[in-house]
């Protein structure tokens, strides 16, 4: 508990920067819905200029922006992103700032098997990602239901509200996982946001090709919010393979750093 | 009853060499002194006991359990300095001390206030703000409060100015006296000197001696000048039982382990002007050691 609580009190301000970007990032967003809203002629008029590949990657349609679910389904794509990297830079810097810091000696030869500093570490980062999807879905809700009340479709935009919270929670495995198996990770940030890119990148290549193979290689595809938005419905053997990379990824990491090599700064 | 016993540990860094056989063992209530060179092995070993890395081959033990395997339970009754001190930067010294405390099963806040005032450490500057002295002693008072049965310190000196060094120096040995058992990681052979009752030294990731510090002083070694009115030819004292030997024309040292009278004749044979023979100093011993 001592641990845990400490990792907590480390993460605070951090976590709650992210809280107040993600959400003033929401308020914002739905704050321009009614623009997007009143115009949808005139977008598909733009929109139809695009390559069809880019309007199957970043699943653009115009009568989809037209609805306030629809509009959730493709801004929270981008939070989802922002999710991610947060979640990865907490899972990987959880483990890391015990290496950078040097203060590897000290946590790690006290009376606790290291995986119970994995446990308590985890379970603190863990907190931190579901105290801001929590708060994220929270906004996102009370601003649909403020700029269009009676048009919220309740099941897709709750998936989709649950998925941004899956998406966040594999990337924290994910990035807990390289934090546990790569000796030394000097800057935290960078290295999760090029890993959250990559995947990101990989996914949308996948969606403009239409390969839906290489879907089970990103994880912002395992959640496709266009899927979601038409089936209110998970696939499920893409949450299968969700549950399967959390599920690797928290083992691989417990795996490695229980008999990792603490060496001398 | 021996405290830590280590047999036949050997680490490998991949291809790297860490340590190549050690065998050690420490009995309850020493104070034991562990030296070498840089990168003999003496940090592999310690962390090898601490369970941050894990050996190769061989094994130790502490208090009879198998330092890896039994790694937390052993770990509260050992206090650990590291060579480096490193803490959490923005906590105050009070908090980290609260912290680490936080980990034993006992409460430690009377024995944190009255090392720090031993030690004139301030328990509510930040860590940040300290100095490199200041910090040692952060560290000091942590690998203590728990009072543990065993202590592992990493060259604990350096750092501290003499008066703290000798105040640290009282804590150990009262602490010694309760029944602590220490082991003194060092290079600087004075202090150990000071404060140790036997000694190891490791050198190229092996124990070449074991012995108390008054046994290395006067393990049979004389230290021996001399001073010839012609430049020493060469090979004049190549000669067995002499070692760490130094010629500078008509003057030359060494070390002389052997027989006296063989000593005397290859002495005389050289026509001297002066000879001096006597017991070498503790420093000349261990660079003997080394070489």
């Amino acid at each position: 508990m001592n641990m845990y609580r400490h990792e907590l009190r480390c993460y605070r301000k951090n976590t709650l920067l992210w809280i107040c970007s993600l959400c003033l990032g929401a308020v914002f967003m739905f704050w321009m819905f009614p623009a997007f809203a009143s115009n949808t002629v005139a977008i598909s008029e733009v929109l139809r200029n695009y390559p069809e590949a880019v309007q199957k990657a970043f699943g653009l349609s115009a009568d989809r922006i037209g609805t306030v679910t629809g509009f959730y389904s493709f801004i929270i794509t981008f939070f989802m992103v922002c999710g991610a990297v947060q979640a990865t830079a907490l899972g990987m810097g959880v483990l890391a700032k015990e290496t950078t810091g040097k203060t590897a000696d000290f946590l790690l030869t006290k009376p606790l098997p290291r995986a119970r500093v994995l446990t308590a570490k985890l379970a603190a980062v863990w907190t931190c990602v579901t105290l801001t999807a929590l708060a994220f879905v929270a906004a996102t809700l009370s601003m649909a239901l403020a700029v269009s009340p009676a048009a919220l479709d309740w099941t897709p935009f709750m998936l989709m509200s649950l998925a941004f919270y899956f998406v966040q929670i594999i990337f924290l495995t994910i990035g807990f996982a390289m934090g546990a198996i790569v000796p030394k990770i000097r800057s935290v940030l960078p290295v999760a946001m090029s890993t959250v890119f990559g995947f990101f990148i990989v996914g949308t290549v996948a969606s403009a090709l239409g390969q839906t193979k290489l879907y089970y290689l990103s994880p912002f595809k395992y959640f496709d919010t266009t899927a979601i938005l038409e089936t209110s419905a998970y696939r499920p053997s893409y949450t299968a393979m969700a549950a399967l990379v959390t599920l690797l990824c928290v083992l691989a990491g417990y795996a490695v750093y229980g008999r990792r090599d603490i060496r001398a700064s | 009853m021996s405290i830590v016993e280590i047999q036949h540990l050997k680490k490998y860094y991949g291809h790297a060499r860490g340590i190549e056989d050690v065998n050690l063992s420490l009995e309850e209530g020493e104070i034991f002194g562990f030296i070498g060179p840089n990168g003999a092995g003496k940090s592999t070993t310690i962390r090898t006991l601490l369970a941050l890395i894990r050996p190769t081959a061989g094994s130790a033990t502490i208090f009879g359990k198998d330092c890896i395997r039994c790694a937390p339970e052993i770990a509260q009754d050992v206090g650990y300095l590291p060579s480096e001190v490193f803490y959490y930067d923005g906590m105050r010294v009070k908090d980290l001390l609260a912290y680490s405390a936080s980990f034993y099963r006992k409460n430690c806040d009377a024995r944190i206030r009255a090392l720090a005032e031993r030690l004139d450490l301030d328990l509510k500057k930040k860590i940040d703000d300290l100095s490199f002295g200041n910090r040692k002693k952060v560290g000091i008072v942590q690998a203590m409060l728990h009072e543990p049965k065993l202590l592992i310190l990493d060259e604990p000196t350096s750092g501290l100015d003499p008066l703290m060094q000798q105040r640290f120096f009282e804590l150990l040995r009262e602490d010694n006296r309760k029944g602590t058992t220490v082991l003194f990681s060092s290079h600087v052979l004075s202090e150990v000197r000071k404060i140790c009752d036997r000694v190891a030294i490791i050198r190229d990731g092996r124990i070449v001696n074991v012995d108390t510090v008054n046994a290395l002083q006067d393990n049979g070694y004389k230290k021996v000048t001399l001073e010839t009115r012609q430049p020493l030819p060469e090979g004049a004292l190549a000669a067995e039982g002499v070692t760490s030997l130094s010629v500078q024309g008509g003057a030359a040292s060494f070390l002389y382990q052997g027989a006296m009278p063989k000593l005397l004749t290859m002495l005389a044979a050289l026509e001297p002007v002066n000879v001096t023979i006597g017991d070498p100093d503790l420093e000349e011993i261990f660079l003997h050691y080394y070489q």
